[in-house]
């Protein structure tokens, strides 16, 4: 940019800010467009990861897969939740699903202690249901 | 004042023209904008898409989790971190073979390999068989004359998050499946060469994964079976490339079953086993797990399922789909532009002969296909579509197979949420051109 660019810029900005009117978009010769339109916001960007350093010989590997543990709703069980659930799978089992009816619930959390053969006491298995039904149904989730 | 001084520039470099543009910049030179302009791009950062959707239908192609990066992959959308689950996103769907990086990713169990040493890694072919043996890949590489073939696989429960009412399981969109190049050994050479004895009735095949539930359940062990006088048995390979790679681990590393046109369940990921039953298998993901009514389309109703009156089968063959992969309808087309769809269709019940589109006038133009891989590839078809006029229209497309079968507009239901194939539509928004 040249020097006399760069005044004229340095200019209208100042300019602009003194009026208080930073423009939200750049001016134009041509009416049918905006341009040069940012905002700032909460995004986050995707690491990339560093390349892994192999070695010759018979073992094939990959890094350690990475966990991503959800937000819970905060209420009453959801400690237990936490830490039965958390066993064989986590608790992005939960988040994922579509908000689910209450007898869903139930039958969800019974089918991982009788089918799947979780030993959960009988009091935390009610607790557990409670509590997802008091944050996963249609009409009581809210995020 | 007149306009030829006007237009001379002032000694700090400005014309007055854009000097007076400029102070008016805030507020003045805005309201010149046209209220079309201003309403277009309102100044704040995109929303977050809700990462659930329900009771309803999700509204979305694919599911709505966020993008996330599993090793050997690109960042895809996680739907579980433990087990992984990762469904492909559309834009990656576009071509006859999806690459491994993209390619979805589905286990039940969370303890899957992260290491595998194929000096000690052997497959074993065991069971009811008259000579059980086992093979480390070197053995597999040589020993047997390699065979590739093109196969779709998709997840039971593709599309699961269209299901109404909801059913609980994987919240998939459509990414839940992938084409590869498969290459690898025919599971009967394998069978053949163990000799499998009289008696026998299902093949199983076990991974090397396992979950932390107790020995014996479905908690434990992920195992499947196909009867062994299935004619897909002929058809099926121990694969060890992928798209002409070594498959991912979390695809599958070192082998994988393919059992062309049959849902994923059956591709067995990271292979171990291969063991002759003598009598029908038992276990969960058998006997409890991706059964499907048995009914035209596999389709029953919550009131029949309370009743206890639905007869269930295996789940099996995939019935034929297609998809509109781009444009995707996120960005407005000018009317009279001539925009081409592509997309891509399979069927595991046969080669895929027609694909079709229509738009607002409801007739069904046919599309062009491309390359045919083979009857269980993917095969990709594209149309040239020129939006008449302005407005909002909903392409639908829908594919034939060559047995006949037809995508319906209407959807199925079941518990386990699986052989979603109603005919996929998608809105666009044309504007004006002049």
């Amino acid at each position: 940019m040249s020097r006399v660019a760069t005044m004229k810029y340095l200019s209208a900005f100042i300019l602009a800010a003194c009026f208080g009117l930073l423009p939200l978009a750049a001016q134009t010769a041509h009416d049918e467009t905006q341009l040069g339109v940012y905002t700032s916001g909460d995004y986050d960007g995707i690491a990339q990861t560093e390349p892994r350093g192999l070695r010759p010989g018979a073992v094939y590997s990959v890094d350690a897969y990475p966990l991503d543990a959800p937000r819970l709703a905060a209420g009453d069980g959801r400690e237990l939740v936490a830490s039965y659930c958390n066993t064989c799978h986590s608790t992005r089992y939960i988040t994922m699903q579509s908000p689910l009816p209450a007898a869903t619930w139930d039958a969800e959390v019974n089918k991982m202690v009788k089918t799947f053969g979780q030993p959960i006491p009988p009091d935390a298995v009610a607790k557990i249901i409670a509590y997802l039904q008091s944050h996963y149904t249609p009409e009581t989730r809210k995020e | 004042m007149n306009d030829s001084f006007s237009k001379q520039p002032d000694r700090s470099g400005f014309s007055r023209r854009s000097l007076l543009k400029l102070l008016g910049a805030g507020s003045g030179a805005l309201a010149l904008l046209s209220e079309g302009l201003r309403a277009a791009l309102p100044q704040r950062p995109p929303e977050r898409l809700q990462t659930f959707t329900g009771p309803g239908a999700n509204p979305h192609w694919n599911s709505v989790g966020p993008f996330f990066t599993e090793p050997q992959k690109d960042p895809l959308i996680l739907l579980t971190d433990r087990p992984v689950q990762l469904e492909t996103p559309r834009h990656f769907l576009g071509s006859a073979f999806t690459p491994n990086s993209e390619f979805y990713v589905r286990w039940h169990l969370d303890e899957l390999p992260n290491v595998v040493d194929l000096s000690a890694w052997r497959l074993r072919i065991e069971g009811n068989v008259e000579k059980p043996f086992s093979l480390s890949m070197a053995d597999l590489m040589k020993r047997f004359k390699p065979v590739s073939i093109a196969a779709a696989n998709q997840c039971s429960g593709n599309s699961r998050s269209r299901f109404q009412p909801r059913v609980a399981g994987g919240q998939w969109g459509n990414g839940a499946m992938g084409n590869a190049l498969w290459t690898g050994v025919p599971l009967k050479e394998l069978l053949d060469a163990a000799g499998v004895k009289s008696g026998s009735v299902q093949v199983q095949f076990d991974g090397l994964d396992q979950g932390k539930g107790p020995e014996g359940l479905g908690s434990h062990k992920f195992l499947k079976s196909l009867d062994l006088n299935n004619p897909v048995l002929a058809e099926c390979l121990v694969a060890y490339t992928m798209n002409g790679e070594p498959l991912p681990l979390l695809n599958g590393f070192p082998t994988r079953l393919v059992v062309p046109g049959y849902f994923a369940t059956y591709w067995v990921k990271s292979l171990a086993h291969i063991r002759v039953l003598d009598k029908p298998d038992e276990n969960f993901w058998m006997k409890t797990g991706y059964r499907v009514p048995d009914t035209p389309r596999g389709t029953t109703t919550p009131e029949e399922i309370k009743a206890g009156t639905v007869k269930t089968i295996p789940v099996g063959k995939m019935p034929v789909r297609s998809f509109l992969i781009s444009p995707d309808g996120s960005t407005k087309i000018p009317e009279e532009m001539p925009v081409t769809l592509r997309g891509i269709a399979f069927s595991g019940f046969g080669r895929v002969t027609k694909v079709e589109i229509s738009t607002n006038d409801k007739v069904w133009r046919e599309a062009s296909l491309g390359e045919d891989y083979g009857q269980y590839s993917f095969r990709t078809w594209d149309i040239s579509w020129t939006p008449p006029r302005p407005g909002r229209y909903s392409i639908l497309v829908r594919a034939t197979d060559e047995k006949g079968n037809i995508q319906p507009d209407e959807g199925v239901w079941n518990p386990g949420g699986y052989l979603w194939n109603k005919i996929e539509r998608e809105e666009f928004v044309v504007g004006t051109a002049t």
